[in-house]
């Protein structure tokens, strides 16, 4: 089949030859979706790159005579990478996913299988081909009207044209893989090496989520009229939980993830537990483009720029900034700067971060390595000869803080790591303290106790056993984040909705967990940006204090 | 399905609602005349300097201030395209001015971030950005009646004032950068 424009169709668009390649797979077994990645098409080129099929940036104008390039000028930027619009202020910016553009006003959207999305516009005139090149290029409405202000005029050609045209066409809008009539399937992620202890307090909290959300639907099933109540379970389907846990190699990984996904495909991952490495599952959801919302891992890998992950927070590599600014700030100059971590954990990465930012500043540093098992008098050989103006950092686990016991304290300064060693709990010895600075990525015990509150009520309310406090609370969160967001999504199951969605769902989130502040947008994937500084305010006990204000490094 | 067909109804009229008012704001630009009390907030240049919002409001030249975060994808890359042309129209004149673009999103955007926005919009010395902690962030906008909850609720305003003491011109809406120096230019030869 050929639109106008001579572009063949349907089979070009990426979501269709990705579709393709999983159906594929079904027949070949799980090797066979071990092929590269699909180009991009033109039209996804020119829509999410504003590059044009030469290669060079499209150009584009405002009413005023500003112009626009590349980039800067995509259509992404406004309309989304789903193509189903956005808000910002008191401008709504609307779909243009094909059938948003093209159904004839007057008929309703949703006789024709397309969900409701609250930017759309319910009255306008459809599209053709011509009307909306006329739009790209003039900025005139197919109703013959000048379009808003923010949208630009477009030097685009026929060619071109067509394939942007026919790539809007191809953009999805109905449910996306996992999405059915009756349930939504949600995966949660697990990797070899993740802590047992925490899997179990994740999973309770998950299954009990998810049982009180199908629960809560099965109760409020057509309802008269809305009620606050009903709102929160509006979406009229069941959760399904399917746990996916990895065995063997990481290099193994990514395979077992697709065998997973064409067994039972899910519509987004949900929370999850990591080890010291989660970049194969992070690879797995960018290269899936699978939304794969805030596991569990301390050691998050991937940047700002990539799309379908999305963390709390960036964990050690957070702690890497934190410490890397004090040690930046520092009056007395530092020597050495020596690190200690077992190889193997995700210190080693936070170390290799702190290597690097401080060695750009012309820092000697020390890397001194434990193996994994080893004892803990090898825990006391390596903390020898730091000298007073050393700095000494320590990404070891509560086991390793409690062995410090039998270790004098240094002279220099120390720094170790929340994250690692158990936030407030830190088992670290009194006569250490008072040499020490925790590295604390998180809202301190006091001003977060109302908020994690909430979830730990709920914990015992359901006698959900507390095994992993943090986990648990953040896992909670995660599944109250994602039911928040579907009420908004009401029935557009598509996954990059999902995920532009929970970017615009998260600012408005009071209750959020261990964090003082949790924010997404385009360009960012860590939610929660800062930390302090705290040290023991006793030799026994809890009480820790902050050595300064929340800091954004 | 019942519930289906109110939710989709709600959701129907607030749409309505939206577009209702993105069609008024592209349609025109506000002006008003405004005094305003400066807070006493410590800001975060991007150079890195801890410097006073009042002292930099207040160094002498005529002001022009906005709010941005580097990354708004509508509406910010507009308004700091506007600015860019005012400041290119000015010539030699945008010396005299001081630009300032507050950030409503300042644990993102890192003196670094900022710095990496201002040179993509080709920021002259005059045009200055600012980040610090939420809470200077948001005392800054509340003062100047911008704060909007959160940062995708903003809205294009932009602020002009020729001299301390002086009240300012609010300019809401997009406005173009040819009406920018207009404005500009009469508000410095007013009395």
């Amino acid at each position: 089949m050929t639109r106008p424009g001579g572009r063949a169709t349907p089979t070009s668009g990426p979501a269709v030859a990705r579709a393709a390649v999983i159906a594929l797979s079904g027949l070949l077994g799980a090797g066979a979706l071990a092929a590269p990645p699909l180009q991009p098409s033109v039209g996804e080129t020119l829509y999410r790159r504003g590059l044009l099929p030469s290669a060079k940036p499209v150009q584009a104008t405002r009413e005023a005579g500003a112009t626009l390039r590349g980039a800067d000028a995509a259509c992404v930027n406004c309309h989304r990478r789903s193509g189903l619009g956005s808000t910002e202020g008191r401008i709504t910016i609307p779909p243009i996913a094909g059938p948003y553009l093209f159904i004839a006003r007057g008929k309703s959207l949703e006789q024709q299988g397309v969900p409701f999305v609250d930017t759309e516009r319910v009255n306008h005139e459809a599209y053709t081909d011509e009307s909306l090149a006329r739009a790209i290029r003039e900025g005139v409405g197919a109703n013959g009207k000048t379009l808003n202000y923010l949208m630009p005029r477009y030097q685009i050609d026929d060619a071109a044209m067509a394939e942007l045209i026919g790539y809007l066409k191809d953009l999805k809008v109905s449910p996306s893989p996992g999405a059915s009539t009756s349930v939504l399937h949600f995966a949660t992620i697990i990797t070899p090496d993740a802590d047992p202890v925490k899997r179990r307090g994740m999973l309770a909290v998950m299954n009990q989520y998810f049982v009180d959300k199908n629960n809560a639907m099965a109760r409020t099933k057509a309802p008269t009229l809305y009620s606050s109540h009903t709102m929160m379970f509006r979406v009229e389907r069941r959760w399904q939980l399917h746990v996916w846990e990895l065995t063997g190699a990481p290099a193994t990984w990514e395979a077992q993830l697709r065998k997973y996904l064409v067994s039972q495909p899910v519509f987004a991952v949900i929370s999850g537990l990591g080890g010291s490495n989660w970049e194969p599952v992070h690879r797995f959801c960018e290269a899936q483009s699978l939304p794969c919302l805030f596991p569990n891992v301390e050691a998050p890998v991937g940047h700002d720029s990539d799309f379908y992950s999305v963390y709390f927070s960036r964990g050690v590599l957070l702690e890497t900034q934190l410490i890397a600014r004090e040690l930046a700030e520092t009056r007395e100059p530092v020597h050495s700067l020596v690190q200690v971590f077992r190889a193997g954990d995700v210190g080693e990465q936070a170390a290799r971060a702190l290597q690097a930012a401080r060695s750009d500043a012309g820092q000697q540093v020390v890397n001194r390595v434990l193996k994994a098992h080893a004892a803990s008098k090898d825990l006391a050989a390596a903390l020898r000869e730091v000298g007073p103006t050393d700095a000494l950092v320590l990404w070891l686990r509560p086991g390793d803080l409690s062995a410090l016991e039998k270790v004098p304290p240094p002279t220099s300064r120390v720094w170790i790591s929340g994250e690692m060693g158990g936030l407030e709990q830190a088992p670290l010895p009194a006569g250490w303290r008072e040499v020490t600075r925790m590295a604390y990525p998180v809202d301190l015990p006091g001003r977060r106790v109302v908020r994690v509150d909430y979830a730990l009520s709920w914990f015992r309310m359901r006698k959900i056993p507390l095994l992993a406090q943090q986990v648990q609370a953040d896992t909670y969160l995660a599944c109250g984040l994602l039911s928040e967001t579907l009420n908004h999504i009401v029935d557009a199951f598509v996954r990059d909705y999902l995920i532009e969605r929970v970017e615009m769902a998260l600012d408005h989130r009071i209750l959020t967990g261990y964090y003082p502040r949790l924010t997404l947008a385009p360009g960012q994937r860590f939610a929660s940006k800062g930390g302090y500084i705290v040290r023991f305010s006793d030799p026994q006990g809890s009480r820790v204090a902050p050595l300064g204000d929340w800091i954004t490094p | 399905m019942r519930p289906r067909i109110l939710g989709r109804l709600g959701a129907a009229l607030t749409c309505a609602a939206g577009v209702l008012l993105a069609v008024a704001t592209a349609a025109s630009v506000l002006r008003a005349t405004v005094s305003y009390q400066t807070p006493a907030v410590m800001l975060v240049r991007a150079d890195g300097k801890s410097v006073s919002l009042p002292h930099e409001l207040d160094d002498g030249r005529p002001v022009l201030l906005n709010f941005i975060f580097t990354t708004c994808s509508s509406i910010c890359p507009l308004t700091s395209r506007t600015l860019e042309e005012f400041q290119q129209k000015l010539g030699r004149e945008a010396a005299k001015v001081h630009m300032m673009s507050i950030s409503i999103d300042p644990e993102q955007d890192t003196p670094a971030r900022l710095t990496e926005y201002a040179r993509k919009f080709h920021a002259g010395p005059e045009w200055q950005y600012y980040t610090g902690t939420v809470a200077a962030s948001v005392a800054a906008q509340k003062a100047f009646d911008v704060y909007r909850g959160e940062k995708m609720s903003h809205t294009p305003v932009t602020l002009l004032r020729s001299t301390p003491g002086k009240p300012w011109l609010r300019i809401e809406g997009f406005i173009t950068p040819d009406e920018l120096v207009d404005d500009y230019q009469k508000l410095l030869a007013s009395p």
